[in-house]
């Protein structure tokens, strides 16, 4: 191979990769034009033009016919970019600080890693917004950070916003590698919680030493101002709660923390699979709710049990609602596949689109950056080649911030 | 939109586009490839060179080389500095099915042509290409203790029929390796020889049994003929006795048997055996059996045990320690393929006299030195490399590129398709700008059955 | 393998039966003084000049380059190849035994792996036939903290530095189910802490005395030290990244130098690549060997397949000899044929870089300790 040939092919894969983590375009400006424009705003632009510069949107035209220049775009609908805040893609075991179970000062932002294959394919599916969290091997396991899924190659880059919530577990994954302190005392497993009254116990814990602290340098450990934001209202906690008891527990905690006058905790309840079975508890608390993908077979996760109509009942008793694919690049399990069985269920077509929009951006305070198609918000655009949400219909383009991440024209 | 494989495309464009264009509009829409290649030096073969020579291919084929050559019209000229036979790879992996190279329960009638992976990563196949490796030699299990049978494949930048040189280039056999971090015992290894040295003459025998039945056959049908002929004379004289004896038999109360002649019993053919039909091809000397062995113990047993097979060719793979057998080699002709690595410590017990002077001291013994790069996956690619290395530490240019070309086609049966500009044989370049195998050359051109693969 | 000594002695013995005199050298290296005429000298910048001359007077270089002033008396060795500087490779674990880490503690940042070094061993002797006059000993990346690399020549038992860098492991091989830390996070604001209230040897780092190794693996970890390295002002280089040329920008910004290699035959193409890249950015670059896992000549081979995949052969050599003596801090002592520095240097019988180039002798501190009778 000459000289020129091998630099040209290596310059080019530099070029290639150093822009992004596979070949990502510069920010250009775009004319992205959709039979449907859906907002996620409530309204339904027809034949609308969204017109895109400098990575934001500037407005969006209905009556349009699309053109065909370099920097035009079609497609038969186009939404917002959709938002996951379940995705569990870039965080493993390397992210979770096991040696203790409450570790609320541990950054997710700092081990999430924006080079895994995995994120192409989340922003190749129409996901352009995600929040990462650490597994959920502790009772709290850290703050999350909202990240791009596509975009420079560095975690500051694809920051939207970090430390957005703080991450804990109910349930029995938190306890499962702990053991009783007899057998083997070699390792830091051996210690409690070793059951679900145990990880209770250790979240209730936190949250009242935390209060404690409240004013006394001596009393402060590491991460008791993160858990003071909660009490304060000033950050959610975001509790994995796959089970009736569970999501009970997680409510009642709220209540705990409210009723001792400890503080006001916005709760998002993630993974609810068993949200069906409390609506008077839930409705009651007011919690955000993130759903789960759905079981074919009814059973997941904690052996908990989801049905069909979830998403609609959750929207009927009026609290947010968000739904979730958990990083699946499964064509039959992803994003706008869950919104489909949801609308399956019942729930209804603009509540389906919100609840993996506008309604998770909501729900960790990026609905200021993203989440519906409206004038000064990121450019994070998903173009289908026919109703979103159908199973005839594909993602055919996405972009972010102005990058054109999946191109939808024909190839040359 | 940039992606690595517009970029490939691109970058290969004109090369990828199929035949060259021919420079007149009075041609047919398929002309024929014509290439006319001009050099400083032209390596005919290592040691013939001709100064200010040309190459002139068409149809994939080489059909002039010499020093008054004159390009015919609508030819592609190319030129450079030296140019030189496309390199071989006698120890290799690249394009064969990693499960394949790796497969331990081969057996002789394993076919290395079923394993080959046609879609290994393009750009892979195009580094592979651009260092001037144009040939390899493939054998699935070449670490087994059996292998199959081998091929020898040529690389092309796409998959396609012409890619197979010869299905049939030779048999694998390994003695003597680490496996799965087993411990070995001296015993073992000794064993496999003998289970090698048996199996090489259960061929023998059954080629001999083979032959035997031909002539068998021959026979008996001769027989057949004559009989039946001297029955056509006595028939009637025949049915009278036979009736005779049919009535005795009758009366007597006894069963009739009628007389058997020895002609009616038909000769067998030998039961149907597919390794014993390989390792007969092995044993008379058909394929050569290419055997990976490093201990001197080992080696002496195998040479010792093969002594008996004149027909037999073999070629010794790794030979770590071949330097203690080296005049039986050279007497007996029998090749080393060197993998020239460094390789660290701790490393395989039976690489622990293995080091890069190995290749030059052999040739210096008088033993036939080929080069490859021990079946490494993507190794390939570094072949070059490790010659040079290899020449670093003793070997002669003139044996290392031999090695690369007409020795290592010369020992595996295509010798007369490659390895050497010769007329006549399939047109496998490069051009270089410098001498082959040194680390600032650069090789601008490679073509690969006529076909311009590398450079513009 | 022979030992050094012996081929000392074998040396001093032919020298003297010998009909061109070449003086004895003492086994300390002595006050001898000698001259060698090279046909060409290659720079630690890539320059050859022809005809050079290198002086050698008590172990060091007096003087080196054309129109070299041979003092009248002093013998003149011709050779009719190469002359340069010893090469050196920046990471190996020769001579430790596999003694390079403790499982008991993440943390052991005053621990020195010059403590576990066995000079006499033969890993040595192998760098040495491979023209690699200094190696750089480094504690495995298995703990966060492992301790302190060394520099030592590979014959004489000469140790450069005891305390060469401070190794940092940002690779996930530090990080163990079942000892603290067991995220990057918790990694993190470990170091976070030990550097904010410094003592010992992140003290001498902090201060700018101490330089670090940042033992790295993937893409986000070299993005993660390297970041890591600019927030805190810490200088150094990195270790072990198979792509860092896809993370220039982070590279770059912490200034840190980069180790790369070795690299086997197959070696996929994008690990090259990012070494072409980070040579066309000018991030400083050295070579590293996992010597004894890897055996010396992998050191040129790594080096030579770099350059064919573009790296600027100048960038390559610098990297394997001026340029790594920087980087591991021993710039002033080795590395380059300059007046003052050690007369650490190799005979080659061709281009180094060229692989069918062979070592035919090498010297350390003036003394002959590999290579043929004269």
């Amino acid at each position: 191979m000459s000289t020129a040939m091998r630099s040209a092919l290596a310059a080019g894969l530099v070029l290639a990769c150093s822009a992004g983590l596979f070949a990502q375009e510069e920010q250009r400006d775009w004319k992205i034009f959709g039979e449907k424009v859906y907002t996620a705003t409530g309204d339904v632009i027809e034949n609308g033009t969204v017109a895109v510069a400098g990575g934001k949107i500037r407005g969006v035209t209905g009556g349009t016919r699309g053109g065909d220049g370099k920097n035009s775009l079609r497609a038969a609908a186009v939404t917002p970019g959709m938002v996951d805040l379940s995705v569990r893609v870039g965080a493993g075991t390397d992210s979770v600080e096991q040696s203790r179970e409450v570790a609320p000062d541990m950054r997710t932002a700092e081990s999430v890693d924006v080079f895994d294959v995995d994120w192409d394919v989340q922003a190749r599916s129409g996901v352009t917004t995600a929040l990462v969290c650490a597994p959920d091997f502790d009772v709290i396991g850290g703050l999350g950070v909202v990240v791009k899924t596509a975009g420079p190659s560095g975690v500051r880059a694809r920051t939207v916003k970090a430390d957005a919530v703080l991450r804990g577990a109910i349930g029995s994954q938190p306890s499962f590698r702990n053991h009783p302190a007899f057998g083997r005392p070699d390792d830091f497993f051996s210690r409690r919680p070793t059951t679900r009254m145990g990880v209770e116990w250790e979240l209730r814990k936190a949250f009242y030493d935390a209060a404690a602290a409240r004013g006394s340098d001596e009393r402060a450990f590491p991460g008791s101002d993160e858990l003071r934001s909660v009490l304060e209202g000033t950050r959610p906690l975001m509790l994995q709660t796959w089970t009736t008891q569970d999501i009970r527990t997680a409510i009642f905690f709220k209540e705990e923390m409210e009723s001792e006058g400890l503080g006001h905790p916005r709760l998002i309840l993630d993974a609810a699979a068993e949200a069906w079975k409390e609506p008077d508890l839930l409705a009651r608390s007011g919690a955000a709710v993130v759903l789960p993908p759905y079981p074919l077979d009814g059973r997941t996760s904690d052996n908990s049990f989801m049905t069909l109509d979830s998403a609609k009942l959750v929207h009927d008793l009026g609290l947010p609602l968000a739904l979730s694919a958990h990083g699946s690049g499964d064509p039959a399990a992803r994003l706008d596949r869950q919104a489909g069985f949801a609308m399956r269920g019942g729930l209804s077509f603009e509540a389906a689109l919100q609840a993996v929009t506008i309604a998770p951006a909501r729900m960790v305070g990026v609905d200021d950056r993203v989440g519906s198609i409206e004038a000064g918000k990121d450019a994070d655009l998903v173009l289908w080649s026919g109703t979103p949400f159908e199973t005839s219909s594909r993602v055919i383009g996405v972009v972010i911030d102005g990058r054109l991440v999946l191109d939808p024209r024909p190839t040359e | 939109m940039l992606t690595l494989a517009s970029l490939v495309t691109l970058a290969l464009g004109p090369v990828l586009a199929g035949p060259l264009p021919s420079a007149t509009g009075s041609r047919e829409a398929e002309a024929p490839a014509v290439l006319f290649v001009r050099a400083e030096r032209v390596y005919v073969r290592p040691g013939e060179v001709i100064d200010n020579g040309a190459v002139l291919v068409r149809d994939g084929r080489i059909v002039a080389v010499g020093r008054d050559l004159v390009a015919p019209e609508g030819a592609r000229k190319l030129s450079g500095k030296v140019v030189c036979a496309g390199f071989v790879d006698a120890w290799s992996s690249f394009g064969l099915d990693a499960g394949s190279a790796d497969d331990q329960r081969t057996s002789p009638a394993t076919r290395t042509v079923d394993a080959l992976n046609e879609y290994v990563d393009p750009r892979l196949r195009l580094e592979v290409l651009g260092a001037g490796v144009t040939a390899a030699r493939l054998n699935a299990g070449s670490s087994s203790r059996e292998g199959g049978v081998g091929a020898l494949v040529r690389n092309r930048p796409e998959p396609g029929a012409d890619a197979v040189l010869l299905g049939d280039c030779c048999v694998a056999a390994s003695v003597g390796l680490t496996r799965e971090g087993r411990g070995r015992d001296v015993f073992d290894s000794l064993g496999e020889v003998d289970k090698l040295v048996g199996s090489i003459a259960d061929g023998l025998n059954y080629l001999r049994d083979k032959n035997d039945y031909k002539v068998d056959l021959e026979e008996w049908r001769k027989a057949i003929t004559e009989k039946e002929a001297e029955l056509e004379k006595d028939f009637k004289k025949a049915k009278k006795d036979r009736e005779k004896d049919e009535k005795e038999a009758e009366e007597k109360g006894k069963e009739y048997k009628p007389k058997k002649y020895k002609e009616d019993k038909k000769p067998s053919p030998p039961r149907y055996d597919e390794d014993k039909e390989v390792m007969a091809r092995v044993a008379n000397g058909e394929l050569p059996l290419v055997v990976q062995v490093h201990r001197c113990a080992e080696l002496r047993s195998l040479l010792e045990g093969t002594e008996r097979f004149d027909r037999l060719r073999l070629v010794i793979a790794g030979g770590s320690e071949a330097m203690d057998v080296a005049d039986e080699l050279a007497e007996r002709d029998i090749p080393v393929i060197v993998w020239p690595a460094p390789l660290g410590r701790p490393r395989p017990d039976e690489f622990e006299d293995a080091d890069l002077g190995l290749a030059g001291r052999l040739e210096a013994a008088g033993v036939t030195v080929l080069l490859g790069t021990g079946g490494q996956a993507g190794a390939s690619r570094d072949l070059p490399l490790l010659a040079a290395l290899a020449v670093g530490h003793g070997l002669t240019r003139r044996q290392a590129l031999a090695a690369l070309t007409t020795d290592a086609a010369a020992t595996l049966d295509v010798g007369d398709r490659i390895g050497s500009l010769e007329t006549g044989k399939d047109a496998d370049l490069l051009i270089l700008d410098g001498e082959p195998l040194a680390s600032s050359t650069r090789i601008t051109h490679v073509i690969s059955h006529g076909d311009l693969v590398v450079g513009q | 393998m022979i030992s050094t000594t012996k081929m000392l002695t074998t040396g001093v013995l032919a020298a003297v039966l010998a009909a061109p005199a070449y003086p004895a050298p003492a086994s300390d290296g002595g006050a001898d003084t000698y001259a060698v005429r090279a046909a060409r000298m290659l720079l630690a910048d890539g320059r050859e000049v022809e005809d050079a001359v290198l002086l050698v007077e008590g172990g060091k270089i007096r003087a080196a380059g054309r129109g070299v002033d041979v003092p009248a008396g002093v013998p003149v060795l011709e050779h009719d190849g190469v002359l340069t500087a010893g090469m050196i490779a920046c990471h190996g674990y020769s001579g430790t035994r596999g003694e390079t880490g403790d499982d008991t503690r993440s943390v052991l940042a005053e621990a020195r792996i010059a403590n576990a070094l066995d000079l006499g061993h033969s890993d040595f002797a192998n760098a040495l036939a491979a023209g690699i006059t200094t190696l750089v000993i480094t504690p495995a990346p298995d703990n966060l903290a492992p301790g302190s690399t060394a520099v030592v020549k590979t014959a004489g038992g000469t140790i450069l530095s005891s305390a060469a860098h401070l190794s940092l492991s940002f690779t996930d091989d530090a990080l163990r189910a079942n000892r603290y830390p067991t995220s990057y996070g918790g990694a993190l604001a470990e170091l976070d802490a030990r550097l904010a209230d410094p003592s010992g040897a992140f003290a001498e780092a902090v201060a700018g005395r101490l330089p670090v190794l940042f033992e790295v693996s993937s893409r986000d970890e070299t993005q993660r030290a390297a970041e890591f390295a600019t927030r805190h002002g810490l200088g150094g280089a990195l270790h072990g990244a198979r792509r860092a040329g896809e993370v220039l920008s982070a590279v770059q910004q912490s200034g840190l130098g980069v180790i790369v290699g070795p690299f086997d035959p197959g070696t996929p193409g994008r690990q090259l690549d990012s070494v072409v890249a980070l040579g066309g950015a000018r991030v400083p670059l050295a070579f590293g060997l996992d010597a004894p896992q890897e055996d010396g000549d992998a050191l040129r081979l790594s080096a030579a397949m770099c350059v064919r995949d573009g790296l600027d052969p100048a960038l390559a050599w610098q990297g394997l000899t001026s340029g790594g003596a920087d980087i591991a801090g021993v710039g002033r002592r080795v590395g380059r044929l300059e007046a003052g520095l050690d007369a650490d240097f190799v005979l080659w019988s061709g281009p180094p870089l060229d692989l069918t180039s062979s070592v035919v002798e090498v010297y350390v501190d003036g003394a002959r300790v590999f290579g043929g009778v004269r």
